[in-house]
């Protein structure tokens, strides 16, 4: 996988930070949020300068019961092309069903019948895509009931079945891991760790008990704990901060990169 | 929401006498209305670390949103994320800048409206007696003298109504006239309140100056002259005060400059009178 280095989400209101941001190496963007006709100055002129761009997809419903939305697929493509992207993105979840969107990135069954329709959208999209693709871990609150495979193991079965590859969010590991007992360690050495590309480290509060991946909240050292142990593994070829609101000071962004290139070494 | 207006110090100029130095949010109104104020208020917040601007004039809350360093701060805060452009408009026509027009016409800077409207009556009033005088003079052939003492007392009279009618008191003008050596690049809350981000310093946009850009200098917009009506408070002359309020109503026009005093209009602070300050 290329090298990609250590990166930051794009957004709007914080278009000029990652702009100035010291050693960003590349950035993510919301693909729902552009529009390939009129891309953002920011943008282009991160481009301008070399910074791989990265669309970075939220509404394919890959897991869902329906089959993929062709338009969605066809835009994140199209993005793709415009940015020049080495791949695109999206998530191992579901976002909608009949005819109503959650709002929220929802987990999915982890049985044999669910594998086998995430499978087949994945293979789907892919024909439709000019560039690979990864699919993400998500933060779960629930698990449904008589799942047969670990995460781990969906995922890897999800990889070797589609040639995906994987974008490994360690702030959702961290989170099921909190909320839902995830080993964390079992999930690093069960998922294909040579078919990673890239990582996602963002920040998170809890609330009542129960660890919520704001990413509108500082990288809790117990995050960066779970990249430490991702990196005893593997070198990832890229790692991403994703902040998503409240956003800080371009100091304390710079400080959340460096502890990140800190633990990467 | 803040009813009452709490000074903010500009930790600026001297004071004359025991009266404090306005702050900055209140200097910018005298020069340029509510808008000017909005600006102000909303640069002090970026320098201050509290908001940030971007490319395209999205303007955020750094963190979490907290509470301003003045009432008008705190609209602003609480309006974001909102554009550049729109955030000014509507922090200028908030109860936080209404509360600071009734602050500085209750501290004898600003001319109270109803004074003002009452003046500029008395003015035309004092005109078209002078005018009918005038005419009668002609018609009724009565004697020369009499259209000359009518001509001569219409313009002194004008004059002199037109000075009491202007938006800003003798001691608002001698504080916009304090601002203008402060209003240098190095003191960049100062230059957005003499000169408004659309208004121009040494040849160059103060957004320029500032680091804010084009595109979000883009979502500004500057105000026509003479519309709306309510007068306020105001630059001297340079119809400062054009936020929400007038820019144009009669006497206040073309009077002082942001150097204060003079009637005799000269170069305004504004950069051009009514509307210079952008966001005005």
């Amino acid at each position: 996988m290329e090298k990609l280095g250590v990166g930051i989400g794009w957004r709007p209101e914080i278009d000029l930070t990652v702009e100035r941001l010291p050693g960003v190496d590349f950035v993510e963007v919301v693909a729902e949020n552009l529009h390939v006709g009129h891309l953002p100055e920011s943008v282009l002129l991160l481009r301008e300068r070399g910074v791989p761009v990265l669309p970075h997809a939220v509404s394919l419903s890959l897991g869902g019961a329906e089959p993929v939305d062709a338009r969605r697929v066809a835009h994140l493509g199209a993005l793709a092309e415009a940015l020049d992207a080495p791949l695109v993105s999206d998530h191992v979840c579901f976002v909608r069903a009949g005819g109503l969107d959650s709002g929220h990135l929802m987990p999915l069954p982890r049985t044999r019948d669910a594998l086998d329709v995430l499978v087949a959208n994945v293979k789907a999209a892919q024909q439709d895509l000019p560039v690979p693709l990864a699919l993400e871990n998500v933060a779960a609150l629930l698990e449904w009931p008589d799942g047969e495979l670990t995460e781990g193991q969906f995922l890897a079965e999800l990889v070797d079945r589609t040639d995906c590859h994987l974008l490994v969010d360690v702030a959702n590991l961290y989170a099921n891991a909190r909320n839902l007992g995830t080993d964390v360690a079992r999930f690093l050495d069960e998922i294909p760790l040579e078919r990673l590309a890239y990582v996602h480290v963002a920040g998170g509060e809890e609330h009542q008990g129960v660890y919520h991946d704001t990413h509108a909240h500082a990288v809790l050292p117990e995050v960066l704990d779970v990249l430490a142990q991702l990196r005893a593994r593997v070198d990832p070829p890229g790692v991403l901060l994703e902040r998503d609101d409240d956003y800080p000071a371009d100091a304390e962004l710079a400080a959340e990169l460096a502890a990140i290139r800190a633990v990467l070494g | 929401m803040a009813t009452q207006w709490t000074p903010t110090s500009a930790g600026s100029a001297g004071s004359a006498g025991s009266t404090p130095e306005p702050g900055w949010e209140e200097q910018g109104f005298l020069v340029g209305g509510p808008g000017r104020a909005a600006e102000v208020a909303v640069v002090a917040l970026v320098e201050a670390g509290a908001l940030r601007i971007s490319r395209e004039g999205l303007v955020s809350a750094v963190g979490r949103p907290r509470a301003g360093t003045s009432p008008l701060g705190t609209a602003v805060l609480r309006r974001l994320p909102m554009s550049l452009g729109d955030v000014i408009i509507a922090t200028a026509s908030s109860a936080e800048a209404q509360s600071l027009r009734h602050y500085l016409v209750g501290s004898g800077l600003v001319t109270p409206p109803g004074r003002r409207q009452g003046v500029r009556t008395a003015r035309r009033l004092l005109i078209a007696a002078a005018v009918a005088t005038v005419v009668a003079t002609i018609v009724l052939e009565l004697p020369f003298w009499l259209a000359l003492g009518a001509v001569l007392v219409g313009v002194v009279g004008a004059i002199a109504l037109g000075r009491a009618g202007r938006p800003l008191t003798s001691r608002g003008r001698d504080v916009v006239k304090r601002l203008k050596p402060l209003a240098v690049s190095p003191n960049r809350i100062a230059l957005v309140a003499c000169y408004g981000l659309l208004g121009k310093v040494e040849r160059h946009h103060v957004w320029e100056v500032l680091g804010i850009s084009p595109a979000a200098a883009a979502t500004l917009r500057r105000r026509s002259r003479g519309s709306g009506s309510d007068g306020g408070a105001s630059c001297g002359g340079g119809c400062g005060s054009c936020s929400s309020s007038s820019c144009g109503s009669g006497s206040s026009c073309g009077g002082s400059s942001c150097g204060g005093g003079s009637d005799s209009g000269g170069s305004s602070c504004g950069g051009g009178g009514c509307g210079g300050g952008g966001g005005d």
